[in-house]
């Protein structure tokens, strides 16, 4: 199969959500949403059902959710909800509900008062410690993800086995590492992996079975290690944010030669930064010691947050990737991204890498703005 | 040799600008069409350009497109982002320029300049307020018309505080304070200190060095200038090509392109 041939496969995956959603339940396998942030979806595949990821949506408008959020709830929580509500999940078995933001808090209870009114799903709430490391803190991510495990258990009908989880793990953590190596090819082949067809391959790894999608990552991998490093004449920049998956918007960067180097992207990297020990013997323990090891994350309490490393890490992550600066897109109404901004900028300021913050929220349709600002900071870049 | 003419035509939301300049030094003519993107205004601003030297479009070595609606122009050879565009014209105006202000009519940029390059820049967020098209709404509640906001908020002897956070609830304050019946000129100097106030929020982000130099359509306004200067602490530089400064920058980058091509 060509190159294009197994981004094509993967991109229509990406593309359209819903198709897989009716496979999976024409196969009669059981289907679990998962919202935002770092639910631990090798349980759900433990319990032999299928993860889908819920991140908004890129063509649909609010309205039905409208009824249960304030304005200010991010867009990508208020388009999980209205799909949730206007019968695009419908077929979902089940949703967990992670509740790591100040919008996903509440936002959990309005899912789970839509879903009981409406008799749609069970809900599985979700709430993950702020403080990660310490033994108490593992504790309790042990204790709430044993709550998972088991509402998982009573929609699957069957106990998840530990040996199941271990072997979850096996497979998580060999997608996450597939993915760290797509994204690295990903930077030194951008002629052919462009950034709609990277922000595709990577949006796939959400809907479908992470088995089949890592042998079909690995696949691609495969045949990008076969071609020659590519000779780069435009720009390449690292991405920053809670999602940039709209293919309109990406499109601005491959008219304007800017190139994708590596990702601070929640959707994307931020999501397989960090595998799972696989020689733990208790495999909820691996989980919540994965969760614990997440760091330079906006959304997760840093111990050391006074020293600013995550703004330190980011600026990093542009040097090193040989990017010659970043890109910020900014979630209307995500307080975390927004609050941590000042920190993120004094960071890149200090280290001489330049930035821009572009203002997006999945409703938009029309980026002239942003259009005109990628091509004045590829403009900047080429000029130094 | 003989002389090459460029032209750069700068399509904004509200204004289609046009500049010829010959041998990347000297603006033979220029036009404004009071409507932009989406309208007749570029075709009209096109001809208007070439009618006022005499010229023809194929005595153009190069036409470059800049502005909002750069991409929907037939005509152009190439196309660059307005901010660009906009520092080159600062640069050829003011060859001290370190900071270009440019209020367009739907968005505000802060760009810092070294040696004539654009090295940095910041927009706003996608919000009217601070923009063009604030002074438009404000103009229109106000009865009266965007030019005269400049000379009309100068009688001001007392300002009143407007928002600086949204046009529409500015909007709604200035209705509220003309049923209060406050004065109409100190009404339009709060309004020229709330574009003012944002405008500098920006700035300071990018930071401000002299000499500072204000493009775009809204530096015409003498007390949106005047706010700037006391809001930021510099003086700020206007020239009456202020309003060209984009299309006078892609005329000059259309030379520089068409010399490459030989």
């Amino acid at each position: 199969m060509s190159i294009e041939s197994m981004i094509s496969e993967l991109a229509s995956v990406a593309a359209h959500p819903g198709k897989q959603l009716a496979n999976f339940k024409a196969q009669g396998k059981k289907v679990i949403g998962i919202m935002p942030y770092y639910a631990p979806e090798e349980l759900v595949h433990a319990a032999g059902m299928v993860p889908m990821g819920l991140w908004g949506s890129n063509d649909k408008t609010i309205s039905l959710a409208k009824e249960y959020c304030a304005t200010f709830y991010c867009t990508i929580a208020q388009l999980g909800l209205e799909m949730l509500l206007d019968g695009t999940l419908d077929q979902l078995d089940g949703v967990i509900t992670p509740t790591i933001c100040d919008t996903l808090r509440p936002m959990s209870q309005n899912i789970r008062v839509a879903m009981a009114k409406y008799e749609k799903m069970p809900t599985i709430f979700l709430a993950h410690p702020q403080n990660r490391k310490p033994a108490y803190g593992l504790k309790f991510c042990v204790d709430q993800y044993t709550n998972v495990r088991k509402a998982l258990e009573e929609i699957s009908g069957a106990p998840i086995t530990d040996e199941a989880i271990q072997n979850a793990i096996k497979v998580y953590n060999k997608s996450r590492a597939a993915r760290r190596e797509f994204v690295k090819l990903a930077s030194e082949h951008c002629d052919v992996i462009t950034p709609t067809k990277r922000s595709a391959v990577l949006k796939a790894s959400w809907f479908m079975l992470k088995d089949e999608y890592t042998e079909k990552l690995e696949a691609l991998n495969e045949e990008l290690r076969k071609l020659p490093v590519c000779d780069w004449k435009g720009v390449k920049v690292v991405t920053s944010g809670i999602i940039c998956d709209n293919p309109a918007l990406l499109k601005i960067f491959e008219d304007n030669n800017v190139a994708i180097a590596a990702d601070d992207v929640a959707q994307e990297s931020r999501s397989f930064r960090a595998d799972a020990p696989e020689d733990q013997a208790d495999p909820m323990m691996a989980l919540a010691m994965q969760f614990a090891s997440l760091d330079y994350d906006v959304l997760l309490y840093d111990e050391h947050s006074s020293e600013n490393r995550r703004g330190e890490y980011v600026a990093n992550m542009v040097k090193e990737n040989g990017a010659q600066g970043l890109i910020v897109f900014m979630q209307q109404f995500c307080d975390p991204e927004e609050m941590e901004y000042p920190s993120l900028k004094k960071a890149l300021d200090e280290a001489g890498v330049l930035h821009i913050k572009l203002g997006i929220d999945q409703q938009m349709r029309d980026f002239g703005q942003a259009a005109t600002a990628i091509q004045a900071f590829a403009d900047v870049l080429k000029s130094l | 040799m003989e002389a090459k003419y460029t032209l750069g035509i700068d399509v904004g939301s509200t204004t289609s600008k046009c500049v010829i300049v010959k041998d990347g030094q000297e603006i033979v003519s220029k036009s404004l069409v009071s409507v932009g993107a989406g309208t007749s205004g570029p075709e009209r601003a096109i001809k208007e350009v070439l009618d006022n030297c005499g010229m023809k479009k194929e005595d153009m070595s190069f036409i470059l497109g800049t502005g909002y609606g750069r991409n929907s122009l037939d005509i152009v050879d190439d196309q660059m982002s307005e901010l660009s565009c906009h520092a080159r014209g600062a640069y050829y105006l003011f060859p001290e320029v370190h900071t270009v202000i440019d209020i367009g009519g739907q968005d505000m940029k802060v760009l810092q300049i070294d040696n004539g390059v654009m090295v940095n820049f910041q927009m706003n967020d996608k919000c009217a307020a601070g923009t063009g098209r604030f002074l438009d709404v404000m103009a229109r509640v106000l009865e009266v018309k965007v030019a005269e906001l400049g000379d009309l908020g100068a009688k001001s002897t007392k300002r009143v505080a407007i928002s600086s956070t949204c046009t529409v609830f500015a909007e709604s304050e200035v209705i509220s304070q003309l049923a209060q019946g406050s004065d109409m000129h100190d009404i339009i100097n709060g309004i020229h200190h709330s574009i003012a106030a944002r405008m500098s929020g920006l700035a300071r982000r990018v930071g401000v060095r002299d000499q500072v130099v204000m493009t775009g359509g809204v530096a015409q306004n003498v007390g949106v200038v005047a706010a700037l200067e006391e809001e930021l602490g510099h003086k700020v530089y206007t020239s009456p090509l202020a309003q060209y400064a984009g299309a006078l920058g892609a005329a000059l980058f259309a030379y520089q392109k068409a010399t490459r091509k030989k």
